[in-house]
């Protein structure tokens, strides 16, 4: 069995019995980058030589016997470029910060190194974490490794790229309006959104503030819940951070018992706007559960579906606007000179931000503006608001949800790029989660008749991902675990 | 023409830096003052992408601390917003403050006008972050013109409380009073250095005009006043102004505008970039901030007795006169000397007048610290007790002080180095002075000798001198009687 077949928890288990050492896992990994980065383009940065020497590190500490509690040991780690590991570039796609250095680690970075991982690279994204296909980079798109003429999704279509492909077990990204959950989708891989506030944003370059959140890529439900293990933890860097105790998510899912789970599922969201297949999915999902013991209920979110998507294309964007006003090239980033500070802000912003990024930009400052606060953005607050009452009610009644995670199969490269509403709505089924903070995953459903990855959602209530993951594993039971991509090959 | 009579009415707004260790949103020094340029940074008060803030204790209760000073009504729930507006010296093109929801509304703070003591409300009292210092070539504050500028971030961060008064405020002279009131309390309560040379105090003013009887008038907003006397006459330039605009019918344009210190006058800046929407909404990466009752108890109890209070305490207890109570009043550390030298035994009319000379003197000299007292209270409630018991006199008793100053030395150490003993002068003592004064001036001697001394003013020059020689110690009558019989002896 070759490395890139092995699951985080292998590597690591191997690793410490030092049956494998960990500068063989590096070597096997940059082998299997340097085969495919070409096609692939799933990285933007490589941390090569930082991840041999922190092997060495590994493999030193284990023949003296030390180090074997670290549950990721020797495993490697993609990390989005929007998240900051100090002395590297964190680009976020964009040339504005092509050449930012960071000085500081991100929280989630700290708990992976605690942890024993290795940091391998920084993946491609749409810039600012701003699209649904990794088509917005400034560093060139990522391809779909199962089909290169596809899109692998986005905004964190790197990371979702590099665990399908075989790069790594286990990558990271950053979820604002499903962001890893639609690129898990199309990259047949699990991924998932925590709770927000169970895992740090502190390094994590903002989008949307109260959206955002980091989650993880694996191609095993136990991998999951090993990597929420090391990253769910309360960090005071981070104030919007939940101080509550989170369980252990791999003690938990052992022997999964979903007997009486009471499962809701959307009728709305199956009829119009849903590939067929994509419908039959999700029913031969909600069928596993039923079979393991679970109880189907039909549900009703009401308008959820028709208000998340203006709602959220009002606070996402207002919120980026500000997160994204410090790029003035007055500190650090792209700076243009000019002969005055307007013009200096106008070039070098006018330069330095691709056509999405401006859009939503003009989008957010717009609806922030003194005329149209209450018109947009606190009618934004106010569906927003009615959609979180919606799953509360909804959750009074069920323990998880089942639904799409997106509309349609992985679509091609250019397919969508000059067309921004039909992108915004390759969302639809993601975008209501972040809204009302909940935790959901993008669950591997198998291929399509042509092909394709297909993928199942799962949502909870606020700190249930416990839940979530009791069902995927029965899912995984029965689907089986992600396969390697042919494209990784 | 009927010369109309017009209506001052003024409101200020000042910023106070408060006197806490670290920064308000980061863990850095808040003491910026003399430190070298961008020293007391971090990754969070620069504003580095992915950085977020975590709100300072101290700076909360120092802020509860004088909300409770100025009886104001503290919300239990308050909140941070974003004030969006580009300027090289905010680092995150935002500043955070708090905008619908202070964490204070109301309070009075009483000042002295001319007609009496008058109450000047508060609209209320919030909580921000400072921004960073622009360094130019020169100081009016413009970046046009110069082909580069310097940013200092070091301040970035600094947390201000912000206190709107009511538009109460009727004179220059009342606004002077209500800053150094305003000085005077957050010098009291510790929260705050209060000083408007050095920043750490700056006030902002609206000012408008109108006929009495007639509606408010156009506000003009006044900034660039550091110091009180800069206050006083950018006030009352601005009224010169105003009404003579008003008066020959003119209309007042509303404007900022900037007091220039040096010409005298206040310059409009209708530029371009005063033109702010800026654009306000919560800030998403913080919490509500909640304040507990018993953190409200706990600042209020340590509230110490306020200024106005111990005014109003001395005119009443010990009879003081207005000037007499506002002035021992003017410094906490000052009363509190008085306090204790009251005690420790002083009489209380001689020890005001030694306080409101003396000690303000010696002060101002720099020879007396009232944080640090170099004479201990018992040591001037022994002296002011000689003196008002007439066993030393008052030139001897300032002798004795100076001498205690400038030699660190005792009560009585001091009297014996100033030559000054209990009761005044013995018979043989005087005799001694007498004899030689005598001695000396045996010209004038002559004169009185041979009867030319009929008004009388040769003698008392003769008295002048041995008085002068005794320290004040003889009572002139003894002088008189033992020079006559001197001379005509």
């Amino acid at each position: 069995m070759s490395v890139r077949e092995l699951s985080a928890r292998e590597i690591a288990g191997l690793v410490k019995r030092g049956e494998l050492k960990a500068t063989e896992v590096v070597r096997a990994v940059f082998d299997e980058i340097k085969n495919n980065e070409k096609k692939l383009n799933a990285l933007i940065t490589i941390m090569e030589e930082r991840a041999l020497k922190r092997a060495e590190l590994i493999d030193e500490k284990v023949a003296k016997g030390q180090w074997k509690e670290k549950a990721l040991l020797g495993v490697p780690v993609v990390l989005k470029d929007n998240i900051c590991v100090e002395g590297y570039p964190t680009t976020c796609g964009s040339k504005m910060l092509k050449k930012w250095i960071s000085p500081y680690n991100a929280g989630i970075v700290d708990y992976l190194e605690e942890a024993g991982t290795i940091l391998i690279g920084k993946s491609n994204m749409d810039e600012f974490a701003m699209g649904s296909s990794t088509e917005h980079s400034a560093f060139g798109p990522t391809s779909n490794p199962w089909d290169l003429e596809r899109v692998p999704g986005g905004s964190s279509g790197g990371s979702a790229a590099s665990v399908a492909a075989g790069y790594v077990p286990l990558a990271f990204g950053s979820d604002t309006g499903g962001s890893i959950r639609q690129p898990a989708a199309f990259c047949g891989v699990h991924g998932m959104k925590p709770t927000y506030g169970l895992v740090s944003r502190y390094g994590l370059v903002a989008f949307s503030s109260s959206l955002d959140q980091i989650g993880p890529f694996t191609r095993t439900v136990e991998d999951m819940a090993l990597a929420l293990d090391v990253i769910a933890k309360h960090d005071y860097r981070d104030s919007t951070c939940w101080t509550g105790n989170r369980p252990s998510y791999s003690e938990a899912i052992l022997n999964a018992n979903i007997k009486g789970m009471r499962v809701g599922v959307v009728r709305d969201f199956m009829e119009e706007g849903l590939d067929d297949e994509l419908a039959q999915a999700v029913e031969k999902g909600l069928g596993i559960l039923v079979e393991n013991g679970a109880i189907p209920v039909d549900l009703n979110l009401g308008d959820i579906k028709e208000c998340a998507l203006p709602c959220y294309y009002i606070i996402a964007p207002a919120e980026a606007s500000s997160n994204l006003a410090r790029y003035d090239g007055v500190r650090y980033g792209l700076r243009e000179d000019a002969d005055n500070l307007l013009d200096q802000y106008i070039k070098t912003r006018g330069k330095g931000f691709g056509d999405e990024v401006k859009r939503r930009i003009m989008i957010g400052t717009f609806v922030l503006s003194s005329g149209y606060y209450d018109a947009y953005y606190l009618r934004g607050l106010k569906a927003r608001k009615y959609v979180c009452e919606k799953f509360k009610e909804a959750f009074s009644n069920v323990d998880v949800i089942v639904m799409p995670s997106t509309p349609t199969p992985p679509f091609k490269k250019g397919e969508l790029v000059g067309d921004p509403i039909q992108m915004y709505l390759s969302d639809i089924f993601t975008l209501p989660v972040n809204l009302a903070g909940l935790p959901g995953i993008s669950v591997w459903m198998g291929l399509n008749s042509t092909g394709l990855p297909m993928a199942m959602q799962i949502i909870a209530p606020k700190w249930h991902e416990v839940r979530i993951l009791k069902a995927a594993a029965k899912i995984e039971e029965t689907i089986g675990a992600c396969p390697l991509a042919p494209g990784g090959e | 023409m009927v010369s109309r009579k017009y209506v001052t009415v003024i409101g200020l707004e000042v910023h106070v830096q408060l006197k806490t260790n670290s920064k308000l949103f980061c863990p850095c020094s808040s003491d910026y003052i003399g430190a070298k340029p961008n020293s007391n940074v971090c990754p969070v008060c620069l504003g580095l992408p992915g950085t977020l803030p975590v709100l300072n204790k101290k700076a909360v209760e120092l802020a509860l601390k004088m909300s409770c000073a100025i009886g104001g009504n503290i919300q239990k729930e308050s909140r941070f917003h974003r004030k969006n507006y580009f300027y090289p010296d905010l680092p995150k093109a935002y500043q955070i403050s708090q905008y619908d929801r202070p964490i204070s509304f109301g309070g009075k703070i009483p000042i002295r006008t001319a007609d009496g003591k008058k109450f000047i409300g508060i609209t209320r009292l919030h909580l921000e972050e400072d921004a960073g210092k622009l360094v130019h070539a020169t100081s009016d504050g413009r970046l046009h013109g110069f082909s580069s500028s310097y940013v200092d971030y070091n301040r970035a961060g600094v947390p201000l409380i912000e206190i709107v008064s009511e538009p109460q405020i009727s004179t220059p002279e009342e606004a002077k009073e209500y800053v150094l009131a305003l000085r005077k309390l957050v010098r009291y309560l510790g929260v705050s250095d209060g000083d408007m040379e050095s920043g750490s105090m700056r006030v902002d003013a609206n000012i408008s005009m109108n006929e009495e009887g007639q509606p408010l008038g156009v506000k003009v907003e006044v900034k660039n006043m550091n110091s009180l006397r800069a206050l006083q006459r950018a006030l009352e330039y601005e009224q010169k102004r105003q009404m003579e605009i008003l008066s020959s019918g003119g209309v007042i344009i509303q404007e900022t505008r900037h007091w220039d210190d040096v010409r005298g006058i206040t310059v409009s800046s209708r530029s371009k970039e005063e033109a702010h929407d800026y654009r306000y909404f919560p800030d998403p990466d913080l919490p509500l901030l909640v304040v507990s009752e018993d953190l409200i108890e706990k600042m209020a109890k340590s509230i110490p007795e306020l200024p106005w209070e111990k005014k109003e305490r001395y005119l009443f207890e010990f009879s003081m006169s207005e000037e007499e109570a506002e002035i021992l009043t003017s410094q906490r550390e000052l009363a509190q000397y008085f306090e204790e030298v009251l005690a420790s035994g002083a009489p209380v009319k001689p020890l005001v007048n030694w306080m409101k000379t003396e000690v303000i003197r010696s002060n101002k000299e720099g020879k007396f610290d009232f944080n640090n007292p170099e004479i201990n209270p018992q040591a001037l409630a022994k002296l002011v007790k000689f003196l008002d018991e007439g066993k030393i006199s008052n030139t001897a008793a300032k002798d004795v002080w100076l001498v205690m100053l400038d030699n660190k030395v005792g009560l009585e150490e001091a009297m014996e180095k100033a030559g000054v003993t209990l009761g005044g002068l013995s018979a043989e003592k005087l005799e001694s002075i007498v004899s030689k004064v005598l001695d000396q001036n045996q010209d004038v001697v002559k004169e009185i000798l041979e009867g030319k001394d009929t008004k009388g003013k040769k003698i008392k020059f003769l008295m002048g001198l041995v008085m002068r020689e005794t320290r004040g110690q003889a009572k002139p009558q003894n002088v008189e009687e033992m020079l006559r019989s001197k001379l005509h002896g």
